[in-house]
């Protein structure tokens, strides 16, 4: 059997008219790549801004393929050292470009990936590499207006690049399955282009996900998108799972979709089912993960970012090497965590607790968790006592301006009534439903 | 109008230092600060509920009177501990001249110990630059979370937890004001669960008034936070038993639906332990206090409650293999189905 072609590689645009839908930045970069061509460069560096997946390292490579480039490319897989970049691009600036090409292209991939730790001096070098080029330099960022990168938004050219339509991304991935030869309803790829939130490496790995193989791609096929797109963090634990040596579970951490935060309440939430049959490793695992926490809690309180490795760390390898590891299955079933799930679901009613926690935070003297700990308890008891509920139910409407309902939501009360949910589900239904 | 009028912890608040109860040696020598003018700044430090917000209020009325809110700023520092904060609010309010005749205007920085290191190196310098019109005052849980040179420029005091006929007296005398009947053993089990937390009886005891029309302990453990003693047996036992994912569920269903808290639920499983109503051999105690003591210590220094307290349902789920624990389950098992 063939090794898979990732398709966001084999469709990845060869040409600038191949990129979709991103007329303006794309004139800006013309414009630009012709004023050093002239010469007499606007300014030495371009900056492509954007999120995620909207074709920034394509563009900057389509760009150079055009026009006879050859690309020198620094990401965030390489250490970026200020030392490190003055060897690979100082020794580089002075040699001659390979037989063929017009000349070079430096490509500063994911510049607000450089770690300030252990990058150290990384983004003066670049700054300092723009003022001397002799050559276009190209760099892409996620979000172009963190305020470390001041001195090299003055140095180079912002390009900002359009997130990406549903039906743009439904073109796209059209293109694709007529390629391959399936015949997809319009449907299933409006929903995975919906899913992907504009970020099209996202919807064409999920398109490759459920449709790779088959002939035909209907909706219901589709219907585990919203699972698809989740496919990284389903990986990450897979890997940090099976891995056997130290290295390989904390090498996740540096993959560009890791993200921490969200790390935690999956681990938390897996390791009790993966490690069910080892009470050992269950709680070797945990342990590291309450370390880590700590690591974590600590970071928060005095900005130590330099403790981060250690926390990463024990949050990865600590949870994949543990005693008496239980044999795992190749495929090892991982679950959506339950605590996103209900923040998720509870995302109105959150709001609205919120704005009644700040009210009563200034009246009480006290910290949102404070309140939320101490006294939105005591309301909700209140609440349902003959004793304040009028009087307290009154004040809470007048003070927050709320409905009856919405107060009442805000206190968690139907949460807690469990049975007649559905009557209020049902109320709100009908008055969202304009 | 306010909300706070209706929860009786607002409502009978002290608003003058006399009326402050307890924090004799504090009182006196605040009130010669008050009286001389000459005010330092001040530094409270002491467990939660034990009046340093309320001296730190009633401070402000004794030398404003009623206008103290525009002389005051009032921060609390775990919602907003960054440094921009602090150099932003803070400044603002701490460079301008205090109104009228007063001679300085009073910076309450409640919690203060939850502030990064960077914002208390900022706030350091301010304390110094405007020293001559404004005057701070930090309260904090834990003195060790202040940076020594911020301490040197206080005045520290301590406040101590409150003494149990001190708490009693107190919520008597709030019952008989709101007209609720309650008992004198459900005084007594406000105070075991509160401490010399005022804040947290006064609560209770609204809780309790709420939950019904005559307090006993039985109404009293049904409220607010506090675990009933036979929740935590059943999560212990579970535990114990070695079904850990059932015995999350139950630890999830404490926190995320009653509200309770990390330390409040740790806390209650060494009581029950202590009390014998989990019955396990002195040696696995041992092994049970040494891994509450940690994960309390983990609880404070770490973000997330549910992870520290997940590490420690593991622990107890070991220890219960090591010393065969498992049989106990059954017996509490039965009667909650009953429900």
């Amino acid at each position: 059997m063939s090794r898979r072609i990732p398709w966001v590689e084999k469709y990845r645009p060869r040409k600038l008219s191949e990129v979709v839908n991103q007329e303006e930045a794309k004139k800006a970069l013309l414009d630009w790549i012709n004023s050093w061509e002239k010469g007499k460069p606007s300014k030495k560096a371009v900056l492509l801004a954007g999120p995620p997946g909207i074709g920034k390292t394509t563009l900057a490579y389509a760009l150079a393929n055009e026009r006879g480039y050859e690309v020198l490319e620094l990401n965030a897989s390489d250490v970026r050292t200020g030392e490190r970049i003055r060897q690979v691009i100082g020794s580089s600036m002075k040699m001659g470009s390979l037989f063929g090409f017009r000349g070079r292209i430096i490509l500063f991939d994911e510049v607000d990936g450089l770690n300030v730790r252990e990058d150290r001096g990384g983004l003066a070098a670049i700054v300092e590499l723009i003022r001397e080029s002799t050559w276009p330099i190209i760099m892409t960022a996620n979000n172009p207006w963190d305020p470390k990168f001041r001195e090299l938004r003055e140095e180079a050219e912002v390009i900002q690049l359009k997130p990406l339509s549903v039906d743009d991304i439904v073109t796209i991935l059209r293109r694709i399955c007529n390629n391959e030869g399936i015949k997809c309803e319009e449907d299933a790829l409006r929903l995975i282009a919906e899913a992907s939130g504009g970020d099209v490496r996202a919807a064409i790995n999920d398109l490759q996900a459920v449709a790779e193989g088959k002939r035909v791609l209907t909706k219901d096929d589709v219907a585990i998108t919203e699972r698809a797109h989740q496919y990284d963090m389903f990986k990450i634990l897979d890997r940090v799972f099976h891995a056997r040596r130290f290295d390989e579970a904390r090498s996740v951490t540096f993959l560009p979709s890791f993200d921490w935060e969200n790390y935690y309440p999956w681990a938390l939430d897996n390791v009790p089912t993966v490690y069910a049959k080892s009470p050992e490793a269950l709680s070797d695992a945990l342990d590291n993960l309450s370390l880590s926490d700590v690591i974590r809690g600590r970071i928060m309180k005095t900005q130590g970012w330099e403790l981060m490795p250690y926390m990463l760390e024990l949050a990865t390898a600590g949870i994949a090497l543990v005693r008496n590891k239980p044999p795992l299955a190749r495929f090892i079933r991982l679950s959506f965590p339950e605590r996103i799930r209900l923040l998720a679901k509870t995302k109105e009613t959150r709001q609205l607790r919120d704005a009644l926690i700040n009210r009563l935070r200034a009246e009480l003297h006290a910290s949102s968790s404070e309140v939320s700990l101490y006294y939105i308890p005591l309301l909700r008891l209140m609440a349902s006592s003959d004793m304040f509920r009028k009087k307290l139910l009154d004040r809470l409407t007048k003070v927050l301006g709320y409905s009856l309902d919405s107060v009442e939501k805000a206190l968690g009360i139907e949460v807690d009534r469990g049975a007649e949910g559905s009557r209020v589900e049902h109320k709100s239904a009908k008055r969202s439903g304009q | 109008m306010s909300i706070a009028e209706l929860i009786w912890v607002e409502k009978y608040r002290p608003t003058r230092i006399d009326d402050i109860i307890d924090q004799e040696e504090v009182k006196e020598r605040i009130k010669q600060f008050i009286k001389t003018g000459n005010m330092p700044h001040l530094l409270f430090y002491g467990p939660p509920g034990v009046g340093k917000t309320t001296m730190a209020l009633a401070i402000a009325r004794e030398l404003y009177g009623d206008a103290w809110r525009e002389n005051v700023l009032e921060l609390n520092a775990s919602d907003e501990r960054g440094i921009t904060t602090i150099r932003e609010r803070v400044k603002e309010f701490a460079r301008t001249a205090p109104m009228g005749k007063v001679p300085f205007k009073l910076v309450i920085l409640d919690e203060a110990d939850n502030m990064t290191s960077d914002a208390q190196q900022a706030l350091r310098r301010m304390m110094e630059m405007y020293a001559n019109v404004t005057r701070f005052i930090l309260l904090a849980n834990y003195l060790s979370g202040i940076i020594e040179p911020i301490q040197s420029r206080c005045a520290l005091f301590r406040f101590a937890p409150l003494p149990r006929d001190a708490v009693i007296a107190r919520l008597r005398e709030i019952a008989s004001r709101e007209g609720v009947k309650v008992t004198e053993e459900a005084l007594e089990a406000i105070w075991e669960i509160s401490q010399g937390d005022m804040r947290k009886a006064i609560n209770t005891l609204q809780a309790a008034a709420a939950t019904a029309k005559e307090i006993t302990p039985d109404v009293v453990y049904k409220t607010v936070g506090y675990i009933e003693p036979k929740e935590i047996i059943e999560l212990v036992n579970t535990a114990f038993s070695g079904d850990f994912v059932k015995a999350r569920d139950k630890l999830r269903a404490l926190m995320y639906e009653r509200g309770a808290s990390g330390v409040e639920i740790l806390r209650a499983i060494q009581r029950r332990i202590l009390s014998g109503d989990i019955q396990v051999p002195d040696e696995a105690k041992v092994e049970i206090a040494e891994a509450a003591a940690d994960i309390d210590y983990r609880l404070t220094e770490g973000s997330d409650e549910e992870i520290q307290l997940s590490a420690f349902l593991a622990r107890l789920m070991l220890i219960g293999k090591k010393y065969g624990l498992t049989t106990t389950t059954k017996e509490t098992k039965a009667p909650s189905k009953k429900r």
